[in-house]
């Protein structure tokens, strides 16, 4: 793995992928349970029911937690470290891994507003988050 | 109303054994399955005909062919003819659960002598092994953001910190009291390195914050068997067998960017309350403490988890000398996977043979005063898979 994986796309993620080839976010929502779920999946994890929409979020929210990566995983990451491996409280309510991009890793904290912002990656489009500008 | 649940048949842990912890490059990890399995059963007054169980993990977890028929491979070498017999894999929980398995087989009548043994290689990982490793993130939302093991562990940290005011010396405080008790085992990998100090700890490289390199388990090689058995067979192998008197097990999230929360290990909380209301025991009937030490932050969180303090106070506890050689609440008494070293896909046995030994009364130079009952606690895979122990010595 010389160059930075790329995502396997699988049928039920496939509207995700092509709206973030968009530069958009889009959520995938229960509606029987009224709930917002992450990662996309072919039914809702909480009551089984298959009939999910895809809704666009608002791309904003705040670091729940995170590490700054000294020791690449693989050649691909080692120009990137140090960098920030983080997971996102979004503001729809689920949690997603992301990169912080865009600042100094070590400005980053928990609870720091950030907001979507999309890293062209080979032929794919990735959701990554910046600091919401001051 | 007592909870306990008493297990028929008295199920024990009636033997251990297990290699030095080391680098054996001549020998491929089935090699070291012979080795560990023939040092054993050279030592032990077992016979094919008395032994009715074998689990085992799979072998080369780490690489790009990994084995998943071992428990017939060494069925085979071994002659058995057994009424249980599995190849098994939860992680670092394998071992842990295999301790269960049998104990309830056992309990249940259908086994009498159940072998559970393994062994690991930790390779210096080439491409197709990261590729392979790169397997317990998920392919879409976690490997395109370059995790690693520590990087994913360190989530719950910088949570843990961000809430309850962990400190790093805190986290230090954990590696520095595995380095003392390895100091005490022979075979304890980091051994010949000496005592370290919160300072050592807090100078050594960074790795993925607040994670610095002695706040990581030391990759080497090893294996070993614990044998399980009825009480009664336990008594005619050893003068204390470490009685299984109580367990639990719980299975959360299997990504760790899907964890229920990043401050508390839900797993830990929940097999830890489990064993204990089998064994009709509370964490103040503990006498020593075994805690799957992946990372110096999980012993804080996995405390406070199993109600040995309360929620945050697990830093303050660690720093407080408790857990060091003398304290009141000896906590990896082996040197942990800190120091006395991470054995690749056997990492989660020693922990469990030194909850024995310990409980047998034959830990040597590091045996705890009166250690009437410990507690040992594993988890595998990014916190999903969790087992907790309690040995005693009384069934």
């Amino acid at each position: 793995m010389t160059e930075k994986p790329l995502p396997a796309i699988s049928a039920a993620s496939a509207p995700y992928w092509e709206a973030a080839a968009n530069g958009k976010l889009l959520l995938q929502y229960c509606a029987a349970c009224a709930r917002y779920l992450f990662y996309p999946r072919s039914w809702c994890p909480h009551c089984y029911g298959g009939a999910l929409e895809w809704r666009p979020a608002s791309g904003r929210g705040a670091v729940h937690t995170y590490s700054v990566v000294h020791a690449a995983p693989c050649v691909g990451f080692e120009a990137d470290a140090p960098y920030v491996v983080a997971v996102i409280d979004l503001q729809e309510g689920p949690r997603m891994m992301a990169n912080i991009i865009g600042c100094a890793p070590e400005t980053v904290r928990v609870g720091l507003p950030v907001e979507v912002a999309f890293e062209k990656r080979g032929a794919i489009s990735l959701p990554q988050f910046r600091p919401v500008a001051a | 109303m007592s909870a306990r649940r008493h297990l028929r048949n008295e199920p024990a842990i009636a033997a251990v054994f297990e290699l030095p912890p080391g680098r054996y490059p001549e020998l491929s990890t089935l090699d070291l399955y012979r080795e560990v399995l023939s040092r054993a059963l050279a030592k032990w007054p077992l016979k094919a005909r008395d032994i009715d169980g074998l689990l085992v993990p799979p072998a080369d977890m780490a690489g790009d062919h990994p084995d998943i028929l071992m428990h017939e491979r060494f069925g085979d070498e071994l002659g058995l003819r057994t009424v249980l017999s599995e190849t098994m894999f939860a992680g670092g929980a394998s071992y842990g659960l295999m301790i269960q398995r049998a104990a309830l087989a056992i309990a249940d009548g259908r086994a009498e002598a159940v072998l559970c043994a393994g062994a690991g290689k930790f390779p210096r990982l080439d491409e197709a092994g990261r590729r392979s490793m790169s397997k317990i993130f998920h392919p879409q939302f976690e490997l395109p953001y370059g995790p690693t093991i520590p990087a994913m562990y360190a989530l719950l940290a910088t949570r843990h910190m961000a809430d309850y005011g962990t400190t790093p010396e805190q986290l230090a405080a954990v590696s520095v009291a595995a380095r003392a008790w390895a100091l005490r085992h022979p075979h304890a990998y980091m051994r010949s390195r000496g005592e370290i100090s919160v300072e050592d700890v807090l100078q050594s490289a960074l790795i993925a914050s607040p994670f610095h390199l002695l706040d990581c388990s030391v990759p080497c090689e090893g294996g070993g068997v614990i044998l399980v058995t009825t009480g009664e067979l336990a008594r005619r192998i050893s003068a204390q067998p470490a009685y299984i008197r109580g367990m639990g097990e719980f299975h959360s999230h299997g990504y760790q960017s899907q964890t229920d929360a990043f401050n508390i290990s839900v797993g830990t909380r929940e097999a830890g309350a489990q064993a204990f209301r089998s064994a009709d025991m509370v964490p103040n009937d503990i006498d020593v403490i075994e805690i799957y030490d992946a990372f110096s932050a999980m012993p804080i969180i996995c405390l406070e988890d199993l109600g040995f303090c309360r929620k945050g106070e697990g830093g303050a506890l660690v720093a407080s000398g408790r857990i060091l050689p003398g304290g009141d609440l000896p906590l990896n008494t082996y040197g942990g996977l800190l120091s006395y070293g991470h054995t690749g896909d056997a990492s989660g046995l020693s922990m469990i043979v030194e909850g024995a030994l310990q409980v047998m009364n034959q830990a040597g130079a590091r045996q705890a005063e009166n250690a009437r009952a410990a507690l040992v606690h594993c988890y595998g895979g990014m916190q999903a898979d969790h087992s907790t122990l309690i040995l005693s010595r009384e069934a």
